[in-house]
């Protein structure tokens, strides 16, 4: 039997909450997988007190290791599971455009942290690294 | 708070006196009689009407006489005074003010005075109401900064009362509701004092507890202005409005306890003015009932054991009361330790405490270099290593992460809050 690393629904209607299993393929979502490696919350928190120019995060908990593991004995991530376990290094990600995403902001909040003071001057920094 | 907002609210007339005479004359002579009544369909079937009265009834007008009489006064407030209905007697006149106050000469002066000193004015606004004995100590010094006001109010008044100047407000003043003697406006803390908390706690790094004591300041409300001060600097920085005339109008209308800066020379030797008292004790649930205890004579019964009485977790006052630390000093002082001895053994307290804080505070960090923060275009997504090893032999690890398989949810479980019970700050 095939064994897949996905996401099995839990939370409340409008509140999802999501545990990353490892199950076989064929079993129902929510029955009792494998095992739990971790879980995914889709809502996004607010950020954090104390930074100003903080962003919404997700949270994900994930036992690396072990995922690494289940990939390495041949276990088949769903696409979101894939999404999730190439954030952390563990597979290649299917598509680059988060990856040159995540460079973009990673570049933007840096000349904001740079240029502080005028506001004017880190929108102008920001476009010329979108562009 | 809805009782303050009520300040401007025409007394309550006698129904006594409203008679159902007023039908018999339903209109008369008054500026506010609507003289063409609008024409609307009448439905015989409507069990109520949906127009406004027509008629001009004695309560409407008592109500119209008081707004353009009495009331009239209350509808600007003065500047730097709180806008009560208990400061006027029914004629529409100041208590308080002398002879020669007038209310055009009060604004007046009041607009040069801001334009010359702003905070000299705030200073300049009634400090507080005199808090009752019993809830605070009064020890010489206090006694003596005490009369040294009083002495100065007494001056300037004496002053004021030839300058035509309004005097501060006296307790009977401070009353929103005329029919209700006992309420009496509580002061709230002034912009400063705020600043100077929030200063005190986020930049010299003192801990809530001292700057309580400090500034006289009950420990939840130092938590308060400290969370929403960082609040507010925050939205100052991300460039948001803030509704800044507003909180100005409404802390004009109020009274309100000033700062006291002891860095000032000016105010050197002076003591901050005690907000509220600080170490009330809580009332516990678990201590409502009365409770008779039969104890033998010979056996030593303390605090601790009366607290066991009530519930066996329940801490003796000592412990549960918010600065037991106060008591300690007071302890100290008592025993006949010398200052020096006192300060080093305070200073110590002071090292423990800030040595746990530091440690927390280092905990949180390594909790977070643990994390792997992942950006994307809209989230941050924040990767942390678990342990699948939590769940156990059987899976069923209360340590474990994610949902649990085979449990019912308790979130609809009786005695359970299910409302946030602690703001993250």
């Amino acid at each position: 039997m095939v064994l897949r690393i996905r996401l099995a629904r839990f939370g409340k209607k409008h509140a999802p909450f999501y545990n990353i299993v490892v199950a076989h393929a064929r079993t129902a979502r929510n029955s009792r997988p494998l095992e739990v490696l971790g879980t995914y919350d889709p809502k996004p928190q607010a950020p954090r007190p104390g930074d100003t120019h903080g962003r919404p995060w997700k949270d994900i908990k994930l036992d690396i290791s072990r995922a690494r593991y289940w990939v390495g004995v041949g276990a088949q991530p769903s696409d979101t599971a894939w999404r999730l376990l190439s954030m952390v290094g563990i597979l290649e990600p299917q598509f680059r455009v988060g990856q040159v995403q995540g460079q973009v902001i990673r570049a933007d909040s840096a000349a904001k942290s740079l240029v502080k003071e005028d506001g004017g001057r880190t929108t102008t920094t920001t476009e010329e690294v979108n562009a | 708070m809805p009782s303050r907002c009520a300040a401007s609210m025409p007394p309550r007339l006698r129904s006594s006196k409203f008679s159902s005479s007023t039908a018999s004359s339903p209109f008369i002579s008054c500026p506010f009689v609507r003289l063409h009544p609008i024409a609307q369909p009448v439905h015989s079937s409507r069990q109520f009407s949906s127009t406004p009265c027509q008629q001009i009834t004695l309560r409407r007008r008592k109500f119209y006489e008081w707004l353009n009489g009495p009331g009239q006064q209350l509808k600007e407030p003065l500047p730097g005074s709180t806008n009560y209905l208990g400061a006027y007697d029914k004629y529409g006149n100041l208590v308080r003010a002398g002879h020669g106050w007038r209310r055009e000469d009060a604004k007046a002066a009041a607009a040069g005075q801001q334009q010359k000193a702003d905070p000299e004015a705030k200073a300049e606004k009634p400090a507080e109401t005199p808090t009752p004995a019993a809830q605070e100590s009064l020890d010489e010094l206090e006694a003596a900064i005490r009369s040294g006001e009083a002495e100065e109010e007494g001056k300037t008044q004496r002053e004021e009362k030839d300058d035509g100047k309004l005097p501060p407000e006296t307790a009977e003043d401070l009353r929103p509701f005329p029919l209700n003697q006992y309420f009496r406006s509580q002061p709230v803390l002034s912009e400063d004092l705020r600043e100077a908390i929030f200063q005190r706690v986020k930049k010299d790094g003192a801990t809530v507890s001292l700057a309580s004591v400090e500034f006289g300041v009950s420990n939840e409300r130092v938590g308060a202005v400290v969370r929403l001060k960082q609040m507010e600097k925050e939205w100052i920085a991300q460039g948001k409005t803030l509704a800044l005339p507003y909180s100005k109008a409404v802390l004009q209308m109020l009274p309100t306890t000033p700062h006291v800066d002891s860095s000032q020379a000016k105010n050197k030797g002076k003591r901050p003015i005690q907000h509220e008292p600080i170490n009330d004790l809580p009332v516990h649930p678990a201590t409502h009932q009365q409770l008779f205890v039969p104890v033998s004579e010979s056996r030593h019964y303390t605090r601790v054991d009366a607290g066991r009485a009530f519930h066996n977790s329940l801490l003796p006052a000592d412990a549960r009361i918010p600065h037991p630390e106060l008591v300690q000093a007071e302890r100290e002082l008592e025993s006949g330790l010398s200052f020096e001895e006192r300060r080093r053994l305070a200073e110590q307290r002071f090292e423990k405490q800030q040595e746990g804080k530091r440690k927390e505070e280092r905990r949180m960090e390594a909790e977070r270099a643990k994390e792997k923060v992942v950006p994307r275009r809209r989230w941050d997504f924040v990767v942390r290593d678990v342990s699948v090893e939590a769940a156990g032999r059987d899976g069923r690890g209360i340590e474990a992460s994610g949902w649990r398989y085979g449990f019912p949810h308790q979130d609809r479980k009786r005695g359970i809050p299910k409302i946030p019970t602690r703001v993250e700050a």
